[in-house]
């Protein structure tokens, strides 16, 4: 038996005060009572004057002793005395309610959820009522859903706000944030108590189990589920407007599965076909079509199984976007071929008389022309003629390219070094121009980033070059500097909710990897060529690097495959009666004692006093007709 | 008594209207009362004869019994003289104690005595006294004149110890013409109180004692070890009272109430005993009314 709140000393200190205050009080109001009366010629008469030789004497020592006897039961209340021993006192514990996404599925008439839900009641219920509990929410990332809380309604409605997430369980996170809440805020660590099917993802298995953990678990049964794991979607490298569907099927089931798959884009279909996965095991489809349009892919499983929410994703193709050039040329049969070679350029050619500056494009191809009003817009400037914004220092005839800018975009995958020029304009480089090519006698193909215009001191279809394949490399680079979004390849993969992980070019520069979510961007890691985030809802991430955008599409749960097995040191199930039992509160049986002891002593004595204060009136009536008479 | 008004209500004075005050000695004095006298006086109800004395009214001589007996004999007439009425009231300091009031039931009560007698006609005068005389307040000729008394008692204030002796000393001297003396107080002064009450009796007053007291000083609700305040004098006294004292100050209450009877008795006056927690009406129209008070 030990008290809660107050140590011993502290009782006894506070008790003694008390009764040293109660029986001078009672001392006080025990001596001899002042009374003023009308005369003493009568109390004269009734009794010789006594002097009490002892004034501070007690007079009703049981009243005092009932009234010490009740205080002591009240402060007892207060210190809020315990049945057992201090370590069986009230704890604090951690209830971690799983609430990944295998808890959505459905055994019977009933989810996971709700059976652990049905659990996690039965438990709070289970313990002390001085115990306190917080609802941590585990799945991918633990997020507490209360604080340390005594209020069990409190935490009932935290358990019943509980909802399937959309990740795999991270028992890992979800151990080490139960021990880091018992360590900051725990006042005497409680059970860390895990209540779930117990399937974890391959990173989440934990690696150790806190103290004192315990384990409720949630009886899976017979769960029988097929379904996809991602999609994907990924440009032909041979055609923009094919594209390839890869779309993966996972049977969790201990039996081989024939299931129907289907796959549409904005409602028509592209396959249909039962697929057969092993027991346990992945197979992965792949399904081309060909689009121009913007539209959503729909790959859908046709089957009933427990978990239906990972039987369909949704992929979003994103339109075919162009660049408009206006070309100004006298001689459009000399450009047109290596203009016409990507699908993705819209040329229009124009004469040079008809030159104006609000020509609806986003990119300009002057053909030896130089107006007096230069375009507003990025343009490409073919041997202009003096005056131009670029000086021609020299000219040059049978020019060999020796130096490519091999750094630059605009260069990229230039690296042919015998390539010949019959004639060409060397032109002066400006501050923050850059020099793309160079023959022995200087720059041939200059860039102005401050003006958004590159300039080809040669004419690329007017010799051999237009049989080269340097020429329309050279111009794609270019109009790809020019606009990098209409050229940006793009992966379009439909995955699950958790750890994402995006595996990016091999050219791709760190430092323009970007990973945008609907909200936000979202924090990643980056080692060598992989990127890993963390997404904890259904939503489109992008994954932008030089040149390539992929978009996860993660609208499929992360169903975890791994089963964890519970240490055998773990308590199991709900405590029962004699564990409950172990540590009792007393204090309302004090305090109800107190308040009686407190009510007998004024029954028993306070009343009598205020008793003898009262005359009836009906005596009194009758004394005064008697002496009237 | 000032904060604390008088209140009767119009119902109480409604009923006080059909009483009268009452005495039983005869008293000499004009005619104008309703209480008859052993006195002779210009009556119209034939009383007696008595022998002719120079000076006499011959208009009252019996000519008949003086033809035929030839002896002058005067006619004698009953009269029911106009009586003065006098109201003490104490307001010394033992009056104010108790839980219940004793002084505004003291003042509540005189002002209903004079009342009825104001309603009669009679010249009621009111008087307080604590150690000596205080003021008075004198009125007659109508109910009409019962404000200025109300007012009187309001203002009235205790103070003081009770000393019958003085009292009846000033009253003799201030109050030669006799009639009756109604008497409202808890008669507790520290010296006797008979012998001035016998004093005033002796004086040819009619004694109307009218004794209230509270409940606490009939049957004191104390006990153990106790502080006793004289609320006059301040005189300490330090008891152990239990049920035996608290019978046995009873018992001497009682037959201190017992004394003043027999005292009113003897004088042929009237004792009432008041406690004063019970109504002023049931007061009246009980107690006051039997011992002939009222009538």
């Amino acid at each position: 038996m030990f008290l809660l709140n107050l140590s011993p000393l502290e009782f006894l200190a506070i008790f003694g005060a008390l009764s040293a205050f109660v029986v001078t009080l009672y001392l006080l109001s025990r001596s001899r009572k002042r009374q003023k009366v009308a005369t003493l010629r009568f109390w004269a008469q009734a009794q010789a004057p006594v002097v009490s030789k002892q004034r501070r004497r007690i007079q009703q020592p049981l009243s005092l002793l009932l009234q010490i006897l009740s205080i002591a039961l009240l402060l007892l209340a207060i210190g809020q005395l315990q049945w057992g021993t201090r370590d069986d006192a009230a704890r604090d514990h951690v209830l971690l309610l799983d609430t990944s996404s295998w808890m959505s599925a459905r055994v019977g008439n009933t989810t996971l959820l709700q059976d652990a839900k049905a659990k996690a009641k039965a438990y709070v219920e289970s313990l002390p009522a001085s115990d306190r509990v917080m609802v941590v929410r585990a799945e991918g990332l633990p997020g507490p859903a209360t604080g340390m809380e005594e209020d069990r309604r409190a935490v009932e409605t935290a358990i019943d706000d509980s909802r399937p997430g959309a990740a795999a369980l991270d028992l890992q996170q979800a151990f080490a944030f139960a021990e880091q809440v018992r360590r900051l805020h725990a006042r005497r660590a409680g059970d860390v108590v895990y209540i779930g099917p117990g399937r974890v993802s391959e990173e989440g298995l934990p690696l150790q189990t806190p103290v004192g953990l315990r384990v409720i678990p949630v009886e899976t049964g017979k769960v029988d589920n097929i379904g996809l794991t991602r999609v994907g979607l990924r440009r032909s490298d041979r055609d923009p407007e094919v594209w390839n569907v890869f779309v993966t099927v996972r049977n969790y089931g201990a039996l081989p599965r024939t299931t129907p798959l289907a796959v549409q884009f904005g409602g028509a279909p592209i396959a249909n076909k039962a697929v057969v996965v092993p027991a346990a095991k992945t197979e992965e489809f792949s399904f081309p079509f060909r689009t121009k349009a913007a539209g959503w892919i729909e790959a859908r499983l046709l089957e009933k199984d427990s978990l239906p929410e990972d039987n369909r994703a949704v992929l979003e193709i994103p339109a075919l976007k162009t660049a408009k050039v206006a070309v100004f040329t006298n001689e459009p049969e000399a450009l047109r071929p290596a203009l016409r070679a990507h699908p993705q350029i819209e040329a229009t050619f124009y004469p040079t008389a008809q030159y104006r500056t609000d020509v609806p494009a986003a990119v300009v191809i002057l053909d030896r022309f130089s107006p007096e009003a230069p375009p507003k817009i990025p343009t490409i400037w073919l041997e202009p003629p003096t005056p131009s914004p670029f000086r021609a220092r020299t000219k040059v005839t049978d020019a060999k390219i020796v130096r490519w800018r091999a750094d630059h975009d605009l260069a990229a995958g230039l690296r042919s070094q015998d390539i010949r020029v019959p004639e060409a304009q060397v032109y002066a480089t400006a501050q923050g121009d850059i020099s793309v090519a160079e023959t022995d006698a200087g720059p041939i193909v200059v860039a102005r980033p401050s003006t958004r215009a590159v300039v080809l001191g040669f004419h690329p279809g007017r010799s051999d070059l237009k049989f080269d394949l340097v020429t329309p490399l050279l111009l794609a680079n270019i109009l790809r500097w020019f606009e990098p979004d209409v050229f940006r390849l793009y992966d379009l993969h439909g995955g699950t909710s958790g750890t994402v992980t995006a595996t990016l070019d091999d050219d791709a520069e760190p430092g323009s990897v970007k990973v945008i979510g609907e909200q936000q961007q979202l924090p990643f890691t980056m080692e060598g060529r992989t990127v890993r985030f963390f997404a904890g809802a259904p939503q489109t991430v992008r994954v932008i690097s030089s040149g390539r955008e992929q978009v996860h599409s993660l609208s499929l749960p992360d169903i975890a495959v791994t089963a964890w097995e519970a240490p055998r040191s773990a308590f199991r199930g709900i405590p029962g009666a004699v564990e409950r039992a172990v540590s009792r509160d007393l204090w309302r049986y004090l305090a109800i004692l107190g308040a009686l002891g407190l009510l007998a002593e004024w029954l028993i004595y306070g009343r009598q006093r205020n008793r003898a204060r009262t005359v009836a009136p009906a005596a009194v009536e009758e004394v005064s007709m008697r002496q009237a008479s | 008594m000032a904060a604390q008004q008088l209140l009767i209500d119009q119902a109480l004075l409604e009923k006080l209207e059909r009483l009268t005050l009452h005495w039983q000695k005869s008293f000499p004095g004009l005619v104008g009362g309703r209480n008859a006298s052993r006195f002779s006086g210009p009556g119209q109800e034939f009383l007696d004869h008595r022998h002719f004395h120079q000076g006499d009214d011959y208009r009252a001589v019996n000519w008949r019994a003086f033809l035929r007996l030839e002896k002058l004999l005067l006619k004698l007439f009953q009269v029911e003289p106009r009586i003065p009425v006098r109201i003490l009231i104490d307001s010394s300091a033992s009056m104010g104690t108790g839980e219940v009031p004793k002084f505004n039931y003291a003042c509540k009560l005189a002002a209903a005595l004079t009342y009825v007698g104001l309603v009669r006609l009679d010249t009621v005068c009111l008087q307080a006294f604590s150690d000596t005389l205080a003021g008075s307040c004198n009125c007659g000729g109508g109910r009409h004149r019962f404000l200025p008394a109300v007012h009187f008692l309001n203002d009235l204030q205790l103070s003081g110890s009770s000393n019958f002796l003085q009292v009846a000393r000033q009253f003799s001297s201030n109050y030669p013409q006799r009639g009756l003396v109604v008497i409202v107080s808890d008669f507790l002064d520290e010296n006797d109180p008979e012998k001035p009450l016998q004093y005033i009796a002796d004086l040819g007053h009619e004694l109307l004692l009218v004794h209230i007291w509270a409940p606490e000083d009939r049957e004191p609700p104390w006990t153990g070890e106790l502080d006793l305040v004289d609320a006059e004098s301040g005189v300490h006294l330090e008891i152990d009272a239990n049920d035996q004292t608290r019978a046995a100050y009873t018992k001497a209450f009682d037959d201190y109430a017992k004394r003043l009877q027999t005292l009113a008795m003897r004088t042929g006056g009237r004792y009432v005993g008041l406690p004063a927690n019970i109504p002023v009406e049931e007061a009246i129209f009980g107690p006051v009314m039997r011992v002939g008070g009222l009538q």
